[in-house]
Formats: C-alpha cells, sequence, structure tokens
C-alpha cells in the first residue's frame, strides 16, 4: 500500500478510536489513556524534524476538536513529537537503524518499544495533565493522574501494536 | 537579512516547536477565559455527526432502559398533572400562554465525565429553537448548560466544568448556597458558601434555587453525602451525589425560559 495512505489511515482510525472508544474508559476518574501518540511514535526514522512538529501538532488538535479542548492535545503532542528525536538518541545509544523503516516492535524489539513508548507517554501526560489543570493549586490530582495514566497508556499502546505485529505476518 | 535567515534555517526545529506551544496555550487560554468552545462551534457538525455514528451502535444495547425510564417519567408526570389540576388528565389542555417554559427533547451523543472540564454535545441545534445560555436536564436532575449552538447540534457545558456554578437551595431550610463540581469524580459535587447556622445531614436534598437566571426554580440537583462544616464565621460546605447519573446520561431536555426576554430586557434597564 502507498505509504502516505496508510499514514493518513492510520491517523483517522487512531483519532477516531481515541474519541469514540477510549474516551468513554472510565477507571476511577484519574486513568485516563491516550493511545492516539502511537501515530507519532510509527512515523518513519527519515521523518524531516519540522513534519514531526507540524503532524503533533495536527494530531493534537484533530483530537481537541472532538473534545472541546482547543490547543491542549495538540501542545502536549507538539511536545512530545519536538523530545522524539531525543528519545530515540537516548534509548538506542549509537545503534544505527539502516535497514530499518520505522520504529516497530518486530525488528527492535519488545523491550526498546517499551521503553521507547514509556518516555514518550510519559512526556505527554506530563505535558497534557498539567496544561489540563491549568494551576499549580491542583499537583497532588496532576500527579496521581499522570501517575495512573502513564501504565495504562503504554500497556494499551503496547497491546495495539502487538495486535498489529502478529497481523502483518498473516498477511 | 542573510544571518536572520541562517539563523531560522538552523534552528528551524526549535523556532517551530516554540511557534506551535504558543499557538496551543493561546488557543488553551482563549477557550479557558471565555470557557466556551468556539473552535467547536465552526466544526460542530461533522463533530456531531461523527459522535452521533458513534453513539447509534451504543444505543441499541441501551434501548430497553431508556423505554422503561422514559414510560416511568410519564407516569410520574401524568399523576402529577392530575394532582396539580384535579382533573381529567386526557381532557386538560395547556396552551402555549400558560407554560413559563418549554422543553425541547434531545439526545446526547457525546459525553465525557473524566476531564477537568467536560462537555457534552446533544443532538439539537440552532434549527431545533436552541440557544446559549439554555439550561438543560435529565430524568433525574440538572445536567448543565448550553455554551454553543451549530445548526444541528449544541454543547453542553456539564455540572463536571471547573467553571460551573449553579445556584442552588436547600430544601427544608430555604437557605441558599452555590454548587461546583469541585471533586473531580462524576459523582459528586461540592455545596459551597452554606450559611454557619445550617447543618446538614447525609440524604438532605439540593434543589435549584429561583435565584438563579438559567435554571427554573425546585429542579432536582442532588443529596447530601457528607457535610464538612468549618471554623466559626466560616461558610460550611457539603459534598452531594449528583441526582444525574452523568456516566449513563442519555435523553436530555433543553429548557427555553418563555419569559427570559422580558427578564433580560428588565435586567438591562440597571445595568
Amino acid at each position: 500500500m502507498n505509504k502516505t495512505a496508510l499514514q493518513i489511515i492510520r491517523f483517522v482510525v487512531l483519532v477516531l478510536l481515541q474519541v469514540l472508544v477510549i474516551n468513554h474508559i472510565r477507571l476511577g476518574g484519574y486513568v485516563h489513556p491516550y493511545i492516539y501518540l502511537i501515530f507519532i511514535m510509527l512515523l518513519p526514522f527519515s521523518t524531516p524534524k519540522w513534519q514531526l512538529l507540524v503532524l503533533g501538532f495536527a494530531l493534537g488538535l484533530s483530537v481537541d476538536l472532538f473534545t472541546g479542548t482547543p490547543g491542549l492535545h495538540a501542545g502536549a503532542t507538539t511536545l512530545m513529537a519536538f523530545c522524539r528525536p531525543s528519545i530515540i538518541k537516548l534509548i538506542s545509544g549509537n545503534q544505527k537503524f539502516e535497514n530499518i523503516p520505522e520504529p516497530n516492535i518486530g525488528q527492535l524489539g519488545g523491550i526498546w518499544f517499551l521503553r521507547y513508548a514509556l518516555l514518550m507517554v510519559l512526556i505527554h501526560h506530563f505535558a497534557l495533565f498539567f496544561l489540563e489543570s491549568f494551576s499549580i493549586r491542583l499537583i497532588g490530582q496532576v500527579l496521581l493522574r499522570i501517575l495512573l495514566s502513564v501504565p495504562v497508556s503504554t500497556f494499551l499502546i503496547m497491546m495495539i501494536l502487538y495486535i498489529f505485529k502478529s497481523e502483518k505476518k498473516r498477511e | 537579512m542573510y544571518n536572520l535567515r541562517r539563523f531560522i534555517l538552523k534552528h528551524h526545529f526549535v523556532i517551530l516547536f516554540i511557534l506551535l506551544e504558543v499557538i496551543s496555550i493561546l488557543l488553551l487560554a482563549n477557550s479557558q477565559r471565555f470557557h466556551r468552545n468556539r473552535m467547536v462551534n465552526t466544526t460542530n457538525d461533522v463533530v456531531g455527526k461523527i459522535y452521533e455514528w458513534g453513539s447509534e451502535v451504543g444505543n441499541y444495547f441501551r434501548l430497553n432502559t431508556a423505554n422503561e425510564q422514559l414510560a416511568e417519567e410519564n407516569a410520574m408526570l401524568r399523576q402529577r398533572l392530575s394532582v396539580v389540576y384535579d382533573i381529567d388528565t386526557s381532557t386538560y389542555d395547556i396552551s402555549e400562554g400558560d407554560t413559563l417554559y418549554k422543553y425541547i427533547p434531545a439526545q446526547v451523543v457525546n459525553n465525557s465525565t473524566n476531564q477537568a472540564n467536560n462537555y457534552i454535545i446533544i443532538n439539537k441545534g440552532k434549527i431545533d429553537g436552541i440557544e446559549r445560555d439554555m439550561s438543560v436536564i435529565s430524568t433525574d436532575g440538572i445536567v448543565g448548560v448550553v455554551t454553543d449552538v451549530s445548526r444541528h447540534y449544541a454543547s453542553v457545558m456539564s455540572l463536571l466544568h471547573s467553571k460551573s456554578v449553579v445556584g442552588v437551595r436547600i430544601k427544608q431550610s430555604q437557605e441558599l448556597a452555590s454548587l461546583k463540581w469541585g471533586t473531580n469524580n462524576y459523582r459528586y459535587g461540592m455545596v459551597e458558601d452554606i450559611p454557619t447556622h445550617i447543618l446538614l445531614q447525609q440524604g438532605d436534598t439540593i434543589l435549584t434555587s429561583s435565584h438563579s437566571f438559567i435554571f427554573p426554580a425546585d429542579l432536582m440537583v442532588g443529596t447530601v453525602e457528607e457535610f464538612y462544616p468549618t471554623a466559626i464565621d466560616a461558610l460550611n460546605k457539603a459534598k452531594i451525589r449528583f441526582a444525574t447519573d452523568f456516566a449513563t446520561l442519555r435523553h436530555v431536555y433543553v429548557i427555553q425560559d418563555l419569559h427570559k426576554p422580558e427578564l433580560d430586557s428588565l435586567k438591562a434597564k440597571f445595568q
């Protein structure tokens, strides 16, 4: 399939999955998982840095449209996209990705991807929940939200990626 | 000029990042200041449509419960009607001029309960007569206020919103207080500014006050769950359980106050 078409489908499906399904999950009021970040995580290694930012912003803004929070997800996702090159450098050291087009579990391994996903989710959630409360007064609650949501988001993301990994093999 | 261009090219990643973040924060600050989601207005019809598709799937599974709930409400209203007018309900005709409020039924197409500021999107809009600042209730209790209207949809600021304030009164004592969310749990809200001499108990009923210009008076809000008496001279607080179950909200009514234009023009004279 055409690479661009695949990216567009991924974008739309992830946004819809997020706003129509995942946003309705209620786990005690503090757990708010976000999985649409997968789109940014799976962009090819060769993606120009400025494209990462623009796509991150667009992705966040699309989710904002549905949640009625202009700028909230856009800000958090842009920050995450900004940090992506450094995170990749941090967890892979001198490892080169010459034969690997994009981050994936199959070629890089579950452990590599778990560290990658965890760091990305952590940055995103940190920015998101702080922007959302918009005040330092509720810091306890914000930290609790981050602490509880990060593992759930990471778990869901890893699960979704594992499901798609096996799908690809069957084809 | 050359140096500037070189600088921008060299640091384009960081510059673009800062630019996008500034845009995000401005958007966010703007939406919080006016606590209206203006951006939703322009795209509301598209977003509303997508949400409607999504909720239609879920609706089939809830038809039974919804039917039961509506039938129960119907029976209750018929009973009340016969008490109020002491006549046979089937022959009494209520004409337009007799009522203070018009109820517009609507369905919830999207609803969140887990954000810091929650909005509800309903499938009635401008063409159905919905306007900004109208109040929204469910069978069980109050729900929120319309903040934005598009052609076919409207977004409602639910009680589960950090900026939501509703004038309420305590049923037994008639004392006024104000309701905020303040708990971050979709089941509970906080009633603040309760006069010091009022002591509440678990189960006491909280209704809307007639001083609220948004909701009609005496609508069910919730029941007291926990009372927090504070030090002398300070006003008391109480945690209440909302009568409305925001998690399963489906059918709501938008209330149009038929006397609102009259009230507004009167209020305008004093300003």
